[in-house]
C-alpha cells in the first residue's frame, strides 16, 4: 500500500499555487448592463409598493433587469460614498432633493440633463417646482434627481376624537387660533398631566423640530436668504416660533413631551391632530384608524408647510456606458409611476399622471390622501441645497438643528440662546459653500 | 585537542546553517493564519483610523492633512463634551449596579436556596438577547404613560416618571436597561469565583462563630477580589462604549442628555460622513478608557495591598 506523504515544501508550494490561481482569476469586465443595481431605503409599506414597481419593470423587460437591494436609510449616504470610492456604486438609488450638494460637488451623483434628453424623458411634463428642487444652483445647476413623488406635511385628525369633542370633521380650522381651539377641545388631562394630546408632539426629535420649521417659516423666518449668503433671516420670527411650540406644552397644555413613538401614539389614539407625511397612510388605513387629512392651517402671516421630494439619482460608474441603460430604466419607472404616486407615497410630479381621470380614485380614499396632493400648492419649505444642507434640514431628529432646539424644549436654553447658536453655525455652513 | 576540533566543527556547522538560510517556515505559516487577518483587519484599521484623525477625509477624495484640528474641534464641541460626561455618569450608575446586583444574585444562587437553579437561567438570559431587543422592550417598560414600571410605581403613589422623555431622567432610564442587560455576565463570573472558594473556610468560620454577613466580608470578598476587579474593568470598558441602548431607546436625547461618546462618533461618521472628526473622537475615547482602566486597576491594587 502506497503512503501519501506531503512534505512541508510541497504543502506550501501547493498553497502558494492555489493562492496565485485565485489572485490570477481574470477580472470581471462590466459590459453594458444586463442587470442594473438599485439601492433603496424604503422599508415600510411604501417599500412593498416600490417593490411592485420594480417587479413591473422586470416583467416588462427581458433584456435588462433591475436588482434592488435594501440599505438602511441612516447609513445610505455613507454606503453609497464607500461604494463609489471603491468603484462599485449601485447604478441608481433613492434620493431626497436638496440634501446631496456634497455628492454633487464630488461627482458621486451624476448630472442628468443630457441623459434625460438622450433617453427622451419629458422634463416639460414635470412640475417646474419639482425640477427646480432637484438642481443645485451652487454646483452648475444641473439636474441631479428624477423627481418621483412630492410630499408635504399635513395634519391627520382622529375623527372619533373630533366627534367626541362635538366638532365638525369637515370644518378643520384654517388658522392658528382655530387650531388651538380644536386642540384644547380634544386634549385630555389627568392631574394636570396631558394624557391625550390635542396636537401630537414629542419632547425631542423630529416632531417639534419640523413644527418649529413650518411655523417659523409662516412667521417670516428664513433659514437662508435666497442667494444662500445670509443665514437665519428675521431671527425674531424664529424665536417667536420656538415660543409657539413651547406654549403647546406649557401654556396651552395641548401636547405632552412624554410620547416616545409619535407614529404608534397617533395610531393608538394618544393624539388627535398629527402633522405628518403621506408615508403614514397605508399603515393607518390598514389598522382602520378613523382619520381624515386636512390642509396645514395658517399660523403666521403666510401659509407654508414642509416639502420633501423623493426621486431617483444615478451614481458615478467606471463604465460610462451603463448610464444610458440606467436612465432608460429610470425613465420607465417615472413614466409608470401612477401606482407609486397613488398607493405608494406622495403626489405625482408628472402633469400627465395628475391629470389621469382616475388619479383621485386610485389608491387610498381622497379624504385621507387628498390634502397631501392639494397641499403641495403651499408646500415650499424644503431643503437648503448647500454643502451644509443636512444641518439646515427641519425634518430631522438628530441633526444640529434638532439637537439645538431640543435644549429649548427641555428648558435648558432660552430661545434667544438657541437662535444665536443656530445663526452662527448656519452662517459658517453657508460661508463654506 | 579533540574538544577543540569538536568546537570548531560545531561553529562551522552553525555558520553553514545560517549561510544556507535554513529557516523553518512552518511555524511562521501557522502563526500567519492568525497574524495576517489580525494585522489586516484589526491593527491596520486602527492605525488607519489614527491617521484619518489628522485629516478631513469624508470617504470620497484624498485625505487632507489638517494636523490637530479635529482634536481641537472635538475638545470645543459642546455635544462631544456632554457625551463624555454622560458616559462617566453611565459608568457611575451601571458599574456599581452590575457589581452589587451580580454579586448578590451570585451569592443567592451559590447557596443553592430554593429556585436558585431557575434564577441562574433567568438572570443570564438577558445577556444573550441583542441590545436592540432589550432596548425595544425597555422603551415599553419605561413608557411614561403606559409603561409597566410606572404602573407598579403608581401603587406606591410614585410617578409617573418620564424615564426616557425628560432630560433629567433619560440617562437613568437607559442605565436601568443596561444594568438588566449586563447583569448576566457579571453574575456568571461571580458565581464561578464563588464556587472556587474552599468550603472548609466557611465551616471553620462557622465553628468560630462567624455569621453569614461576617463570612462574606472575611472570606468571600477577599477570595473573589480578582474577579471583582475583572468585572469592574470589563464593565467600565463596556459602559464607556455604550451605544445600542442609547440608539434604540432615546436617540441620544432629549437635548443630548443620554448621548454617549460612541453614539456621537456614529452620528459624525455614519450620518454626517465626517470620518476624520469621528476618528479623532475615537482616539480620545480610547485614551479615556485606557486612563480610567489603569486608574481603576491601580486603586484596586492599592486597596488589596492595604
Amino acid at each position: 500500500m502506497s503512503e501519501l506523504r506531503l512534505s512541508r515544501r510541497s504543502a506550501l508550494a501547493g498553497a502558494a499555487a492555489l493562492g496565485a490561481g485565485v489572485l490570477a482569476r481574470p477580472a470581471i469586465v462590466r459590459a453594458a448592463p444586463k442587470e442594473i443595481v438599485h439601492w433603496s431605503w424604503l422599508a415600510a409599506s411604501d417599500g412593498e409598493v416600490w417593490q411592485k414597481c420594480i417587479d413591473a419593470f422586470n416583467a416588462a423587460h427581458t433584456d435588462v433587469q433591475i436588482r434592488m437591494e435594501l440599505v438602511p436609510e441612516e447609513q445610505y449616504t455613507t454606503k453609497v460614498l464607500a461604494a463609489a470610492a471603491t468603484g462599485r456604486a449601485p447604478d441608481f438609488g433613492w434620493g431626497t432633493a436638496g440634501v446631496r450638494a456634497k455628492m454633487a460637488k464630488d461627482g458621486v451623483v451624476v448630472p442628468l440633463d443630457d441623459l434625460a434628453k438622450a433617453v427622451g424623458l419629458d422634463i416639460a411634463d414635470f412640475d417646474p417646482f419639482s425640477i427646480k428642487a432637484a438642481r443645485y444652483p451652487k454646483y452648475g445647476n444641473g439636474l441631479f434627481l428624477v423627481p418621483m413623488d412630492l410630499m408635504s406635511l399635513q395634519p391627520e385628525v382622529n375623527t372619533d376624537h373630533v366627534k367626541e369633542a362635538g366638532l365638525d370633521p369637515d370644518k378643520f380650522p384654517a388658522d392658528g387660533a382655530g387650531l388651538l381651539d380644536w386642540a384644547k377641545a380634544m386634549t385630555k388631562s389627568e392631574g394636570g398631566k396631558v394624557t391625550r394630546s390635542g396636537i401630537m408632539m414629542t419632547g425631542s426629535g423630529v416632531q417639534p423640530t419640523v413644527t418649529w420649521g413650518i411655523v417659523s417659516a409662516q412667521m417670516g423666518f428664513m433659514r437662508a436668504s435666497d442667494d444662500f449668503k445670509t443665514a437665519a433671516v428675521n431671527p425674531k420670527a424664529g424665536i417667536a416660533a420656538m415660543e409657539w411650540v413651547l406654549a403647546l406644552f406649557d401654556t396651552h397644555k395641548v401636547s405632552t413631551r412624554d410620547v416616545t413613538d409619535r407614529y404608534k401614539a397617533f395610531g393608538n389614539g394618544q393624539g388627535s391632530i398629527f402633522w405628518t407625511g403621506p408615508w403614514t397612510l397605508n399603515g393607518y388605513v390598514a389598522q382602520k384608524l378613523p382619520f381624515k387629512t386636512n390642509l396645514f392651517p395658517q399660523i403666521g402671516s403666510k401659509r407654508v408647510t414642509y416639502f420633501e421630494e423623493g426621486g431617483l439619482e444615478l451614481y458615478q460608474q467606471k463604465d460610462k456606458g451603463r448610464y444610458e441603460a440606467t436612465m432608460t430604466a429610470v425613465k420607465w419607472l417615472s413614466d409608470n409611476s401612477k401606482l407609486w404616486t397613488t398607493v405608494g407615497r406622495g403626489a405625482s410630479p408628472r402633469k400627465s399622471i395628475l391629470s389621469l381621470p382616475d388619479y383621485k380614485t386610485a389608491g387610498n380614499d381622497w379624504s385621507v390622501r387628498g390634502a397631501f396632493v392639494d397641499g403641495m400648492a403651499f408646500a415650499t419649505e424644503g431643503e437648503i441645497p448647500v454643502l451644509a444642507g443636512p444641518d439646515f434640514t427641519i425634518y430631522s431628529g438628530g441633526n444640529f438643528l434638532a439637537k439645538t432646539l431640543e435644549t429649548v424644549w427641555a428648558g435648558k436654553a432660552k430661545p434667544e440662546e438657541a437662535m444665536a447658536q443656530i445663526t452662527e453655525k448656519w452662517q459658517k455652513g453657508l460661508d463654506a459653500g | 585537542m579533540a574538544n577543540d576540533e569538536q568546537t570548531a566543527a560545531a561553529e562551522t556547522s552553525a555558520v553553514a546553517f545560517v549561510g544556507r538560510s535554513k529557516i523553518d517556515w512552518t511555524g511562521y505559516a501557522f502563526v500567519a493564519a492568525f497574524a495576517v487577518p489580525f494585522l489586516l483587519f484589526n491593527v491596520a484599521p486602527v492605525l488607519f483610523g489614527i491617521y484619518v484623525g489628522f485629516t478631513d477625509w469624508a470617504i470620497i477624495g484624498e485625505p487632507n492633512w489638517i494636523g490637530l484640528d479635529n482634536y481641537r474641534e472635538a475638545l470645543h464641541d459642546t455635544w462631544f463634551k456632554q457625551a463624555f460626561v454622560n458616559v462617566l455618569l453611565y459608568a457611575l450608575l451601571v458599574v456599581p449596579g452590575v457589581v452589587v446586583l451580580g454579586l448578590s444574585f451570585a451569592l443567592f444562587v451559590n447557596r443553592s436556596w430554593p429556585l436558585s437553579g431557575l434564577a441562574r437561567t433567568i438572570l443570564f438570559t438577558p445577556n444573550v438577547v441583542s441590545a436592540t431587543v432589550i432596548g425595544l422592550v425597555w422603551v415599553w417598560v419605561l413608557d411614561t404613560q403606559f409603561g409597566l414600571l410606572n404602573h407598579y410605581l403608581g401603587w406606591f403613589g410614585i410617578g409617573p416618571i418620564p424615564w426616557l422623555t425628560s432630560a433629567n431622567w433619560s440617562l437613568i432610564g437607559v442605565s436601568i436597561a443596561s444594568i438588566w442587560w449586563d447583569l448576566g455576565l457579571g453574575f456568571v463570573l461571580f458565581l464561578a469565583a464563588l464556587q472556587d472558594v474552599p468550603k472548609d473556610l466557611y465551616e471553620a468560620a462557622s465553628i468560630d462563630g462567624a455569621g453569614f454577613i461576617r463570612q462574606q466580608f472575611a472570606i468571600t470578598l477577599p477570595h473573589i477580589r480578582p474577579t471583582i476587579s475583572m468585572v469592574v474593568t470589563l464593565q467600565i470598558i463596556s459602559t464607556m462604549r455604550i451605544f445600542s441602548q442609547v440608539y434604540v431607546m432615546t436617540n441620544g436625547g432629549p437635548a443630548g442628555s443620554s448621548a454617549s461618546v460612541i453614539f456621537t462618533i456614529y452620528q459624525s461618521a455614519i450620518v454626517r460622513n465626517m470620518l476624520g472628526y469621528a476618528s479623532a473622537c475615537s482616539v480620545l475615547l480610547f485614551l479615556a478608557v485606557l486612563a480610567v482602566t489603569l486608574l481603576q486597576r491601580l486603586v484596586l491594587r492599592e486597596v488589596a495591598h492595604a
